[in-house]
């Protein structure tokens, strides 16, 4: 979806300090040349395809949806993409433009950490310098992608400001890109932030709804009548929406978290019910969480990637002209839905995406039978297992903790086997 | 002229720079702010530049970011801050206030509502960071139907069309960021690129008649006396909010007799 001088209706733009505008600039005018010009087009699909293994099949839920009844169930496997998530799609694109312009440095924000493990990735493979920003408290509650990150030669930077989770992350983001823009790119994970990010983050996410196309149609004949996605950020809603925005007999929902109730602080609604407010902070005017005083607000949800205070400005305005209908899942719900698919797909969704997941388990009884409905599957579950085994009240995992971490070499213990 | 640009021509007659100290209104609390700003004011400060706390300030460093997120642990209110403002302005006429804040909590204040009682409470100057001169029209005119003074800001590697620009709709004073990077110590200043500030400033000079007021990363006397003849206003933030942290009000005075007199 084309921007109008960067905004979206009411929402997007580029409210930056003034010491960001020759950076912003640049990155305009360069993915201005490089989405036109097809050797870089040629080079992303080629990256796509061979590092990241697409196109992601589309997978067909035969015994969801003999449970449901209703619609029949299609899941786009974004958790396939390597690093286990949609996140890859953008953060290849981003990296050959930053080679492209030269820079030999990115920096990126993380909260769930798959934004920042594709980024390392990536790093690693363009041969890039790398750092990671991560709010403290989701460094607690993933730390697996932290480790994964540090192996890959990332220096991650653990943000103890504020709530200490992923907008405190992007502040202090925005705050090294001001100090080092010249040699320094920084690497938006969402379709978020100042022009052209998040015209630029949907592009490259793109590939998620174009690929829906071709396969719904290889598949079942027909686009499907709905589509799912979790927002948090809102870059994998925009990947599978943008490309079915002018196909007006496509239905699209997109999942925010409920979290644990809908006082302020419980949740990261943003856009259903009304709970957001406009607002212009971070680089861009959206909906944000905030009080009356304009001040931003702390989150939550049980998913670390959707707890973020603001949205996508496409999504934003999809949602305000009515293209797209938002609703929202509880913490509780998405835990079920999640367990669900487990048993009855052999799929480990994420948790982020498992908001997606209970959005549509909640309609799919309700559709006539012949309905077909994709859901994106944006990520996998592995990174998830701390979470899912405490919200499931798993008996046997904190025993496994404890007699891990007893057999675990500590430095002592090296010190006494040598 | 300007209110602003009339009061600096003026004290400039017999001031070699004049200064700029940062408050963060609120902050530790905001009875001890407004003592703070009152105090500088008997000191002789030029101009206090207040701001008014956000919950993301990107474009401040570690000092100003902890000292607005501590001020925020009180409800603070806009309209409550210009009115005690007013009150110091009213008491201290030779100095001036300046209110700097970030576009959210301003744009939910209201940005017409905001320069008409910035007015009427004899603030002179506004400074929004993140606003950027091309989103600013109803801003821009709220401004000058109040006649109060929008200050722009510049960078090292703000490109000579875009200086040429914003100095040529510069009104008050141009705010001349001094190097690359947020404001103070950072753990960020590492990366900043250090330019030569004489250049820098000449450069500048050479497209604006505004009065020039310089800041981020000034903590020394050295710093002052190579600003001195080549900028109006020295703008002193962190490094007074560092002192005070330290040792309070009197600290921060001393730093403030060490810098300019």
């Amino acid at each position: 979806m084309q921007s109008e001088n960067g905004f979206y209706g009411q929402y997007g733009g580029s409210y930056i300090p003034e010491i960001l505008y020759s950076s912003q600039q640049q990155i305009l005018h360069a993915f201005e040349e490089a989405k036109n010009d097809p050797e870089f087009l040629a080079e992303l699909n080629k990256q796509w395809q061979q590092f990241s293994g697409r196109p992601t099949p589309l997978t067909f839920c035969a015994n969801l949806t003999e449970h449901f009844g209703g619609a029949q169930i299609y899941l786009k496997r974004e958790d396939l993409n390597h690093s286990g998530a949609h996140k890859m799609n953008n953060v290849i694109g981003q990296g050959l433009l930053v080679k492209r312009m030269g820079k030999k440095r990115v920096i990126a924000e993380t909260g769930a950490g798959q934004h920042g493990i594709a980024t390392a990735l990536v790093a690693a493979r363009l041969g890039l310098e790398c750092t990671i920003y991560m709010g403290a408290k989701d460094i607690e509650r993933q730390y697996p992608n932290v480790f994964w990150m540090k192996q890959l030669g990332a220096t991650v930077v653990p943000v103890t400001t504020g709530a200490q989770t992923l907008r405190d992350a992007l502040d202090e983001a925005l705050r090294d890109w001001s100090s080092s823009h010249e040699e320094s790119h920084y690497l938006i994970g969402t379709s978020c932030g100042c022009a052209p990010f998040p015209e630029m983050v949907a592009f490259f996410q793109s590939v998620i709804g174009n690929e829906v196309r071709e396969q719904s149609v290889a598949q079942f004949g027909q686009f499907p009548d709905r589509l799912y996605a979790c927002v948090g950020g809102g870059s994998n809603a925009c990947g599978l929406f943008l490309p079915f925005l002018d196909d007006k007999e496509v239905e699209m929902v997109g999942v925010e978290a409920g979290g644990k109730g809908l006082e302020l602080g419980e949740h990261s609604i943003r856009l259903s019910h009304n709970l957001g407010q406009p607002g212009i902070a971070q680089g861009f005017a959206t909906m944000f969480l905030q009080d009356n005083a304009g001040q931003l607000q702390e989150t939550h949800s049980i998913a670390a990637g959707l707890d973020y205070v603001g949205v996508s400005p496409i999504i934003a305005h999809l949602a305000e002209t009515g293209r797209i209908k938002m609703t929202y899942a509880m913490d509780d719900d998405v835990v079920a839905a999640c367990t669900l698919l487990l048993k009855k797909e052999g799929i480990i969704p994420a948790l982020e995406s498992s908001h997606a997941l209970a959005g549509a388990f909640k309609d799919a009884p309700n559709l006539p039978k012949d309905a077909k409905i994709v859901i994106n599957l944006s990520g996998r579950g592995d990174k998830d297992i701390f979470n899912v085994a405490k919200a499931v009240e798993d008996e046997t995992f904190p025993q496994f903790l404890t007699d891990y971490l007893a057999s675990y070499p500590t430095t002592q213990n090296k010190g006494d086997k040598a | 002229m300007s209110q602003l640009a009339t009061f600096i021509e003026a004290k400039r007659q017999n001031k070699p720079i004049l200064s700029m100290t940062h408050v963060v209104y609120g902050y530790p609390s905001v009875e001890e702010s407004l003592s703070w700003m009152e105090k500088l004011m008997e000191e002789g400060v030029d101009f206090i530049e207040v701001q008014f706390p956000f919950s993301d300030p990107v474009a401040d460093g570690p000092s100003i970011v902890a000292a607005c997120h501590k001020a925020l642990e009180q409800k603070l209110d806009v309209d409550t801050c210009l009115s005690q403002l007013g009150k110091l302005a009213k008491r201290f006429p030779d100095s001036r206030i300046v209110l700097m804040s970030y576009l959210n909590p301003m744009y939910r204040f209201g940005l017409d509502k905001l320069a008409q009682r910035a007015a009427e409470e004899n603030i002179l100057g506004l400074i929004l960071p993140d606003l950027p001169i091309e989103q600013a029209a109803t801003y821009q005119s709220a401004c000058k139907t109040n006649n109060i003074d929008p200050v722009w800001l510049v960078t090292p590697v703000t490109p000579p069309d875009r200086l040429a620009m914003l100095a040529s709709q510069a009104s008050g004073f141009l705010y001349c960021v001094a190097r690359s990077g947020v404001t103070g110590h950072s753990s960020h200043e590492g990366k900043a690129k250090q330019t030569s500030l004489d250049d820098y400033l000449a450069q500048i000079k050479q497209h604006a008649s505004a009065p020039m007021g310089v800041g981020f990363g000034i903590r020394e006397r050295a710093q002052i006396e190579q600003l001195t003849g080549k900028a109006d206003i020295a703008i002193i933030g962190s490094a007074l909010l560092d002192a005070y942290n330290q040792g309070g009000q009197k600290a921060g005075i001393k730093l403030i007799k060490d810098l300019f007199h």
